[in-house]
């Protein structure tokens, strides 16, 4: 059996910097980028409205109508485009779900790629709301559709970057287990990997479930309290592993 | 070193350079000065030494997920291409030398792709006057409510379809919309599988032979090169260049040669590019042809103005793209 978490890992493209930094490229998939997609759509659906509108009142008829059909055919493929390119690979949509556009060496894409990936959107799209694009993109190592593969790019998702809260959230004004004695014993017992646990525990909780939180910390918490003697029952699990990890980590000493 | 200590120390220089990223990432390169692009040097230059550092120190998944993710954006900010170069005078080279460059360049695949459209045609052409039947099973039954000589007498005799400049805006937008959602495809078919690019473009010629030999046994053939020529002239040229940008595209990712794939189709990447914007604007000005002028009986416009027309557009394109310029001074080399 292969431990969760080891799937996505397979699918990472690693790109070597000029300063020989390795950095991984995490292929986006089908979901967050559909949901990226349905928002670029209802953006330029909007935007369409609003303009047609505005071509509406100013030309007669048929004339409005030749610009509403100009207009809808290049905002549908200039919009990916201009942003793309604009801002560094990323439409409002892919910004909103973390996703980017990169070239296949984890650059920006250029405007020769942007247009060809938007260009062959018309195939992906057949033969409904892209049924070949998302096929393709299944059997893709990099989960590329095909405007991705004549380009040479993919999509990858971002990590949202650590909101700071994250951070001092670990910052509690008062920590319970700040007594030199209990320092000592918590240093002392508590190693390096085990350090490196909490702290991921305690970044990821607002990530998780309500009920798996709740579940891990009581675990957590229980283990420690044994183990390190605590003897604070007022203390909930959840704080006292977030005093310990802040204790750990030497938060909030000033 | 210790980790905690590692982390305090640097926190401050990595949250400065997501600052400095967001900023520079929404602004152009006069907005963020010399100043700002020499800090976010420096910093992405420190940040990618913190991530190799942190890389043997910790594997906290946390915190080389996010040094990982900072250091990515830097590179692709850092080692992005640059533009250069005024609007204008870039619009100038782009249609006078670049368009034209990449046909010529490209000649062959825009021989093979002009040669599968005519040799569906004169397929086309054969079959139906072999057998005159022929003609109901490769065209689409909508087109036999009647013979070609009784519509060509009920257009003639009726209004101009085409009267006022709204019809004309109007059914010319859809016309070119539409043919360049046509090229579009035929680009993608022939960039993913050549064969499908070729085959397409064959069929449209059996279609295009097969129309043209029933109108040619029904006697009106003049008005059938009239009807279709002026927009023709530019349209069926442009859905063989798209085709032919397809196979330029297929090549690189077929047959790279040497190359790596990737490699093999950047280094195509300009001219396909280029090919398909000529193909983008040829379709608007078919379009804007084939909604207006196409449409025109010999009440309004005698059909020789027509195919002359046709003729001229035919060869003027066919120059532009094909015949060489002398380069002007200054470009030679390009």
């Amino acid at each position: 059996m292969t431990p969760p978490g080891d799937r996505r890992r397979r699918r990472d493209r690693l790109i070597l910097t000029p300063e020989h930094v390795p950095i991984r490229l995490s292929p986006a998939g089908l979901g967050s980028r559909f949901l990226a997609l349905l928002t670029d759509v209802t953006i330029v659906l909007g935007t369409l409205s609003i303009v047609s509108l505005a071509l509406r009142a100013i030309f007669s008829p048929g004339v409005a109508e030749a610009f509403v059909t100009t207009a809808s055919f290049v905002l549908f493929v200039g919009y990916p485009i201009f942003f793309e390119l604009r801002h560094q690979g990323r439409t409002p949509g892919k910004r909103a779900f973390g996703l980017r556009v990169v070239d296949g060496r984890g650059l920006p894409i250029r405007l020769e790629q942007s247009f060809l990936r938007n260009i062959v959107r018309t195939l992906d799209f057949l033969p409904l709301f892209y049924g070949l694009g998302g096929l393709v993109s299944l059997f893709d190592r990099d989960r590329r559709r095909l405007g991705d593969i004549v380009a040479d790019t993919l999509v990858v998702h971002e990590r949202l970057p650590l909101r700071p809260q994250g951070e001092i959230r670990l910052e509690r004004r008062f920590n319970a287990l700040r007594t030199p004695s209990a320092l000592r014993r918590i240093r002392q017992r508590v190693d390096l990997e085990e350090r490196e646990l909490l702290l991921t525990l305690c970044m990821r909780a607002d990530r998780l479930e309500p009920s798996a939180r709740y579940d891990l910390m009581e675990e957590v918490g229980t283990y420690y309290r044994q183990r390190l003697e605590i003897d604070a029952p007022h203390l909930s699990n959840e704080n006292l592993v977030r005093d310990l990890t802040a204790a750990l980590y030497n938060v909030g000493e000033g | 070193m210790d980790i905690d200590r590692f982390v305090d120390e640097r926190k401050d220089r990595w949250r400065r350079l997501e600052e400095v990223l967001e900023r520079a990432e929404s602004s152009t390169e006069q907005e963020l000065g010399p100043e700002g692009m020499r800090e976010l040097l420096r910093l992405y230059r420190l940040v990618s030494s913190d991530l190799n550092q942190a890389r043997s120190l910790t594997a906290d998944p946390e915190l080389l997920e996010r040094l990982n993710a900072l250091a990515g954006r830097g590179y692709r900010f850092i080692y992005r291409s640059r533009r250069e170069g005024g609007t204008l005078g870039r619009l100038r080279r782009f249609l006078g030398v670049e368009v034209p460059d990449a046909y010529r360049q490209e000649a062959w695949s825009v021989a093979t792709a002009a040669a599968a459209l005519l040799l569906g045609a004169l397929f086309g052409v054969l079959a139906v006057l072999a057998n005159p039947t022929a003609a109901e099973e490769l065209i689409d039954p909508m087109f036999f409510t009647q013979s070609p000589r009784e519509r060509v007498e009920e257009i003639e005799k009726q209004e101009e379809r085409i009267s006022t400049l709204d019809d004309a805006a109007l059914f010319g937008a859809q016309l070119y919309t539409h043919n360049i959602k046509v090229s579009f495809l035929a680009f993608s078919l022939a960039a993913l599988t050549l064969a499908g690019g070729v085959w397409i473009l064959f069929t449209n010629g059996v279609l295009l032979g097969a129309v043209a030999t029933t109108y040619l046994l029904d006697g009106v053939s003049v008005f059938f090169f009239a009807w279709v020529g002026p927009h023709g002239a530019l349209e069926l040229p442009s859905i063989a260049f798209a085709g032919a940008a397809g196979l330029v595209a297929g090549r690189a990712l077929f047959f790279p040669g040497d190359l790596s794939r990737a490699a093999a189709l950047r280094r195509a990447m300009p001219r396909v590019w280029r090919m398909m914007v000529g193909v983008m604007l040829f379709l608007v000005v078919a379009g804007l042809i084939e909604g207006s002028f196409s449409q025109f009986s010999a009440k309004t416009v005698p059909y020789s103005l027509k195919i002359a027309v046709a003729a001229i557009l035919h060869v003027a394109l066919l120059a532009y793209l094909f015949v060489p310029r002398q380069s002007q001074p200054g470009e030679a080399g390009a």
